[in-house]
């Protein structure tokens, strides 16, 4: 596979799917972007969820026993849910130093969580293995 | 959402307006553009793209040097490292993405030198996701306000950086541990962006983090800025603050009186 668009065009293709991004969680900046953003502006969006993002990885409790600080980010997914949707970020493991999460911001009456999450897993992993 | 309303660089916004080709020189570094579009930038601030992927050992030293003399004459270094099934497109984006951002905020940084521009001038690594000058810009007046709202203190960009002991209980994170890991009280956050493989911009906001933690040293006295000469200091100016306490008491005022 393919480059950053392609990897958010197939998120875009996800039942629900309402936008995608692919953020830097260290900077808070957005290397691509597809679809909406819940405030009209992805750049916004990525700043926000880029501290989310952040928080979750740095935190101790959310260390696994025996994992060290080289295995990545400790976090697989988080998940968001709202009145109106949900939110799935996804980390990102490349094996050179870099700190980036996919997010997809599902809609949530047509939204397919599960489905969402397992298929985000498959992307992440795709964009960086090919 | 929100154009920039000074730009960093006006003669970046009016080469992307005619859509040139060609390199941005600046006195932090260099921008290339084909068709109006940053294509590439460096800075001696920011480590290459080079130095992110053989640091961690993802790309070794010498399948980045035959990429070079390969494909470097035919401006596709990027392309290469592909083509060639050293590197995953994704990560050859991802990769590229943050060290062009990353050495622009440092190209675009404020300097009284001369700007210049060499029409046609081409980098030989390649195109590999063109941005938009204005999101480059955009993004390097965020990233200038992100550092200010983290820790105002600019001292702590260029000044080794000295890790100090944390509180009872405070915590830190894996990729700041590290950070703090590699300071040896003499690197300086540019050095220490090199040795660990990252962006210098990631390290410089790290660094920004962990000094307002309090878990790094802030100098107490600013670099100085290199550029124009300073005004003579008037006749009543304020009196050096040598003792610490009293550094540390207005340090903390501001830090309040910033979150107010």
């Amino acid at each position: 596979m393919p480059g950053i668009d392609e990897c958010l065009l197939e998120a875009m293709a996800l039942p629900g799917a309402r936008g995608a991004s692919l953020v830097d969680w260290t900077s808070g900046l957005a290397l691509g972007t597809a679809g909406d953003s819940p405030v009209g502006d992805h750049e916004t969006t990525a700043a926000e969820t880029a501290e989310l993002a952040r928080s979750a990885a740095e935190f101790d409790s959310f260390v696994a026993e025996g994992e060290t600080p080289s295995d990545g980010p400790p976090v697989e997914d988080l998940i968001v849910t709202t009145r109106a949707g949900y939110h799935v970020l996804r980390f990102v493991e490349t094996s050179f130093d870099s700190s980036v999460f996919l997010h997809l911001w599902l809609d949530r009456d047509t939204g397919n969580l599960a489905l969402a999450r397992i298929r985000l897993k498959d992307l992440a992993e795709r964009l960086v293995l090919g | 959402m929100t154009a920039v309303a000074t730009p960093v660089s006006p003669m970046l916004v009016r080469l992307a307006a005619e859509k040139a080709t060609g390199a941005l020189l600046r006195d932090h570094g260099t921008l290339y553009l084909v068709d109006g579009r940053v294509v590439h930038a460096e800075s001696p601030a920011a480590p290459g793209v080079d130095v992110l992927l053989t640091t961690g050992g993802r790309l070794p030293r010498e399948g980045w040097d035959e990429a070079v003399d390969r494909a470097g004459a035919h401006r596709a270094v990027g392309r290469f490292l592909v083509d060639s099934g050293r590197l995953h497109d994704g990560e050859l984006e991802i990769c590229h993405l943050g060290a062009v951002f990353d050495a622009a905020f440092f190209a675009l940084s404020p300097t009284s030198g001369p700007t210049r521009f060499r029409y046609g001038v081409g980098h030989w690594f390649g195109t590999v996701r063109p941005v938009s000058a204005e999101a480059v810009e955009r993004e390097t007046v965020r990233r200038r306000e992100l550092l200010d709202a983290v820790w105002p203190y600019a001292s702590v960009d260029s000044a080794p950086v000295v890790p100090r002991p944390a509180a009872p209980g405070q915590t830190v994170g894996a990729r700041q541990r590290a950070l703090l890991a590699a300071a040896d009280g003499e690197r300086t956050p540019a050095e220490l962006a090199r040795l660990l493989g990252r962006p210098a911009f990631h390290t410089l906001l790290d660094v920004r983090r962990l000094a307002a933690a309090g878990l790094v040293e802030t100098p107490q006295e600013p670099e100085p800025e290199p550029g124009p000469v300073p005004p003579p200091q008037p006749l009543l100016a304020a009196p050096q603050v040598a003792d610490p306490d009293i550094a540390l008491l207005r340090r903390l005022r501001d830090a309040l009186e910033a979150h107010l």
